[in-house]
């Protein structure tokens, strides 16, 4: 400040003789106070200009985007049904634990961090970490979740404290209850929260850090439908983040609903009827509607219980089916291949009968084995077994009583010591296992499909490096050797064989339903192909796959009343024992009825043999399906 | 001395209504401020509104009945009344109650007292009472120096609590009277300077934490912004957010949903910013500005130095508070807890600023008449 003002030159130095007029000088320093008033309230003008017009528009954005907040509105995600409408699914609340980093107050985190420990049991550095690294990234305001799966005493207790906790939120959801656990969950699968490096990609699709969304099943592969759409409400909130009042509100769209194939009854039926003799082994049973590709029930065993993976993931039944050896966790109907063994002949049959290769009264003797001297050497001899000495078999013998001698010969000729019959050559043999579905994934709706595997020279070639033999084509003949296949595969093949070469799509789902009760996908059957083998050789492999069941090796696949057409199988896998024989996987394949087929049914047993445990377990499975209860005296299923 | 004995009995209306106006202004203020957390006045005594009406009563009381006393007799008082009010503020360090980890009130005769608020006019008095006493004197060091430390002592008591926005209202009003009062220029020049590098050494070596972090804060408010610097950044956000004319009065959202913190005291001006923009801060600005002139004037009219200065010193302080209270609302400073003068909710400050004023229109009410030159 200007001291000097009033003063003509330096005075202060000088006598007091020289003083001014005291009252000018008052005046003048009286002055000095004036214009201090005016340089400070000039100043203030001066910033105050600054703030509310030079960067006015600015601030109030700011203090809109303080006080609004969008918030996502979760759509009920859709229910799932079975063919007759029994609700297989339920949403329920679940409750989380969430943070919303930007409300905590910096200097409160520790504090907040120990509250929740001492609340919810998780580590207080750990919420700090999660709360620094949330402030850090560019979305403070999304909500992270610091406790999964709370029970509602614990989430009720939590809203109590809330307002001692700015920031934190109890998140309520819902979040999918399966009232019949096991029984489904190879079909349905699960729903998981989305984990950090999926959100990356789903976020732009509409989905939240916080989200769930189907991992498996039907879960999975109908998460775009089950979904609905997010809604989003305009909130206003004050500064510790509690909600004034919804400013607007767009609705969330709700997920569509799903009609399954599966009918629970049957499901549970045929369920209880593998348990009973997997022996705690490696199973699937599969029903499928042979002129529609619809799947009416679908058992993978050992089974796991798909809630645990709700709300918060049981960590200790997980880790339990982890580690357990038979892999609950896979679906063994379809993610799991094994080598068909004999219900791969109605294949084999069926392209010879086509190629020409056999006919009806095509006979061959089966002494119990044939040999085929070495190419280079002919002293060193191979011996192809049959699995008995069955004697001379035309080909609905050969089918029935499952000769592997009959069906060497017509996957890869005999001609050897005067015999000159010539077969498929493999080919051709592995062209029409292709047509039948095998090597390829099958596309049902449910996630996790194994494509199996159709081998051939070019195969043997680049997977192993050596060349093809004739003993490969006369294994793969019988559905041995590298040829691998799915129950779900042999399911489909069996029933294209019913419905005379319609490669159909299998699906679990009938329809999709949405909130409106309008169908957006229908129940049309979705034929892959049509495979270009005539109906007369279709009617010769009914007719001895008939046989097989009234006759031959499938005799226990027959049931009292309808007549049934199967094969079965008993496939040789692992490691050969001492004695010659190896451990064995046991299958049956069929239709029924016979002369009109409307469903097909493929069972596996990881060890059994297919006459003796697959075709009793299919004619019960059959047996039910054809003569159960009418609904009305079912026993309900339990949830 | 040829005074008539009779007083004037001037009375400064436009003062008096600059006054009134900025209590009204602040009323208003408080009441939209305290809507989120009080709701409607009505007949809850304890409403900060209620409260606030209730001291600007008693505090109008005492400004007119002091106007009506002859300033004179606060003369012989003035060492009485310095005494008694440092004792206050001794007795505020035992056993005060503690607001934000500072001891700032006292509980006398049922109500929260700021003993700082009453020790500022206190001091003035005495400063006015020392000064015109030495008025021969002025350019002594000695006398310079005593004021100081007539200044100092409570300036020292109010940083104990601590409180170092009201300490330096105490500095900032012994400046402008020691220069009013007609110190040397030199000492003033020197004091100016030793006082300046001894403030930056007692910065560097005694501040708190949180004092230093207050200038990193004012800084950059946004590095700062979930903690320290939220009130700052909020009260930036809240003032320019009103604009030219405001969202309208209860309408500002930064203040209905307590974004803007302390909104009734340290951070009322945002609230008026807020909600009645750049021109309602004009209106203030133009209160502010009427008081000032009217009170400076009225030194300038004073019947002698001890009622001179009085106005000085209540004036400085006023202007003092004013402008560190906006400055910090508008980051032109870093954050010191300074109320605004009349505006901001506080029973102390506000009856002790309105009889203050009492005080000053006393001096323009009982100047005596000179008797016409013959």
């Amino acid at each position: 400040m200007g001291l000097a003002i009033g003063t003509k030159r330096r005075r202060w130095r000088t006598e007091p003789a020289d003083e001014p007029d005291p009252k000018e000088q008052i005046k003048y320093k009286l002055l000095i106070l004036r214009v201090a008033v005016i340089i400070a309230f000039a100043a203030l003008t001066v910033q105050l200009a600054r703030l509310q017009i030079i960067r006015g528009a600015e601030l109030e954005r700011r203090a809109e985007l303080n006080q609004l907040r969008v918030e996502p509105v979760i759509p009920p995600r859709g229910l799932i049904y079975d063919r007759n409408g029994v609700q297989l699914v339920e949403n329920v609340p679940g409750f989380s634990a969430g943070i919303v980093a930007a409300d905590v107050p910096k200097e409160r985190t520790l504090e907040i961090a120990a509250a929740i420990e001492d609340l919810l049991g998780v580590p207080a550095m750990e919420t700090v970490l999660r709360i620094e690294a949330s402030r850090k990234s560019n979305d403070p305001f999304t909500p992270i979740v610091i406790k999964d799966g709370l029970d509602q005493a614990t989430a009720f207790r939590l809203r109590e404290e809330l307002p001692a906790m700015p920031g934190v939120q109890v998140i309520v959801e819902p979040v999918r209850r399966y009232p019949y656990g096991e029984l489904l969950a190879a079909v349905l699968g699960y729903t998981g929260r989305v984990d950090e490096e999926d959100y990356r990609e789903l976020r732009d699709d509409g989905y939240l850090a916080t989200d769930r969304l189907g991992k498996a099943g039907v879960e999975a592969a109908y998460e775009r439908y089950l979904r609905g759409e997010l809604g989003a409400r305009q909130v206003e909130k004050d500064a510790s983040g509690r909600e004034i009042r919804t400013l607007e509100e767009l609705a969330a769209s709700p997920g569509n609903d799903l009609f399954l194939s599966i009918d629970l009854d049957l499901q549970h039926k045929a369920t209880e009827l593998t348990q009973a003799v997997a022996n705690g082994g490696q199973a699937a049973a599969i029903v499928m509607d042979v002129n529609t590709g619809e799947i009416l029930a679908l058992v993978s065993l050992p089974q796991y219980d798909n809630n645990i993976f709700s709300g918060k993931i049981d960590e200790r039944r997980l880790e339990q089916y982890l580690k357990d050896p038979k892999k609950p966790l896979v679906n063994h109907a379809l993610a799991e291949q094994y080598p068909p063994g004999s219900i791969f002949k109605q294949i084999t049959g069926l392209a010879a009968l086509q190629e020409g290769v056999a006919n009806p009264s095509t006979t061959i003797t089966s002494r119990g084995a044939i040999q085929v001297p070495n190419q280079y050497d002919p002293s060193v001899v191979y011996i192809f077994r049959d699995w008995r000495a069955l004697g001379s078999l035309n080909f609905y013998g050969g089918v029935a009583m499952s000769s592997d001698v009959y069906f060497y010969y017509l996957g890869g000729g005999y001609h050897y010591y005067g015999n000159n019959f010539n077969g498929l050559g493999i080919e051709r043999l592995a062209a029409y296992t292709r047509m039948f579905g095998l090597g390829a994934e099958t596309g049902i709706d449910i996630a996790g499909e194994a494509p199996g595997n159709v081998p051939d020279p070019q195969w043997k070639m680049d997977t192993w490096g050596e060349q093809w033999t004739l003993g490969d084509t006369y294994n793969m003949s019988i559905g041995q050797g590298f040829l691998a296949a799915t129950p779900i595969q042999m399911v489909r093949a069996t029933a294209a064989v019913a419905n005379g070469g319609k490669l159909l799509q299998p699906r679990v789902v009938r329809q999709v339903v949405d909130a409106d009760c309008h169908v957006i996908v229908g129940n049309e059957p979705r034929i892959q192909s049509q495979i270009p083998i005539d109906q007369r050789n279709f009617d010769i492999m009914h007719e001895a796959m008939r046989q097989a069941v009234s006759w031959g090796t499938a005799k226990d696949g027959g049931i009292r009343g309808v007549e049934v057409a199967g094969k079965t199988g008993t496939a040789e896998f692992g490691e050969r024992f001492a004695d010659g024989s190896y451990k064995t996987h046991a299958w049956f394949a069929g239709f029924a009825p016979a002369d009109n087929p409307q469903i097909a049914i493929t069972v596996f047993l990881e060890h059994g043999v297919g006459a003796i445990n697959a075709a009793p377990l299919a004619s019960k499975i059959l047996d039910y399906y054809f003569h159960r209860p009418a609904p009305a005296q079912q026993t309900a299923v339990q949830p | 001395m040829n005074w008539r004995n009779t007083p004037t009995r001037e009375f400064d209306f436009p003062l008096v209504f600059a006054a009134a106006g900025l209590v009204v202004y602040g009323l208003l203020l408080i009441y939209s401020g305290s809507l989120t957390n009080y709701g409607e006045p009505g007949t809850n005594l304890s409403h900060p509104v209620t409260r606030q009406a209730t001291f600007a009563l008693f505090g109008l009381l005492a400004m007119l009945v002091l106007s009506r006393f002859d300033y004179r007799i606060l003369g012989p008082l003035s060492v009485t009344i310095y005494v008694l009010s440092l004792a206050l503020l001794v007795l505020v360090l035992f056993t005060g109650s503690s607001e934000y980890g500072s001891r700032r009130w006292i509980e006398l005769l049922g109500t929260q007292v700021q003993p700082s608020e009453i020790a500022k006019v206190c001091t003035v008095i005495m400063l006015a009472k020392y000064f015109s006493d030495q008025e021969e004197k002025m350019r002594s060091a000695r006398v310079f120096l005593t004021s100081f430390a007539i200044a100092a002592l409570p300036a020292a008591l109010v940083l104990i609590e601590p409180d170092l926005g009201s300490a330096l209202v105490f500095i900032a009003f012994w400046f402008a009277m020691v220069i009013v009062a007609g110190a040397r220029f030199w000492h003033v020049a020197a004091f100016a300077i030793v006082g300046g590098v001894g403030a930056a050494v007692a910065w560097l070596e005694f501040a708190h934490g949180y004092q230093k972090e207050r200038i990193a804060v004012w800084w950059d408010p946004e590095k700062y912004e979930s903690g320290a610097g939220f009130n700052v950044v909020q009260a930036e956000i809240s003032t320019g957010a009103g604009r030219v004319f405001g969202k309208g009065f209860t309408k500002g959202t930064q203040t209905q949903l307590d974004y803007l913190r302390t909104q009734t005291t340290d951070y009322i001006f945002s609230v008026g910013a807020e909600e009645l923009g750049f021109v309602g801060a004009m209106v203030l600005f133009g209160l502010f500005m009427l008081l000032l002139f009217r009170g400076i004037s009225i030194a300038a009219r004073a019947d002698d130095a001890f009622g001179r200065l009085i106005a000085v010193g209540v004036m400085s302080f006023i202007l003092f508070q004013a402008f560190v209270n906006i400055g910090v609302n508008i980051r032109l400073m870093p954050v010191t807890g300074v109320p605004l003068p009349f505006v901001s909710l506080g029973g102390s400050s506000l009856v002790t600023l309105l009889a203050s004023l009492g005080i000053v229109l006393s001096i323009l009410g009982h100047r005596r008449r000179r008797p016409r030159r013959a």
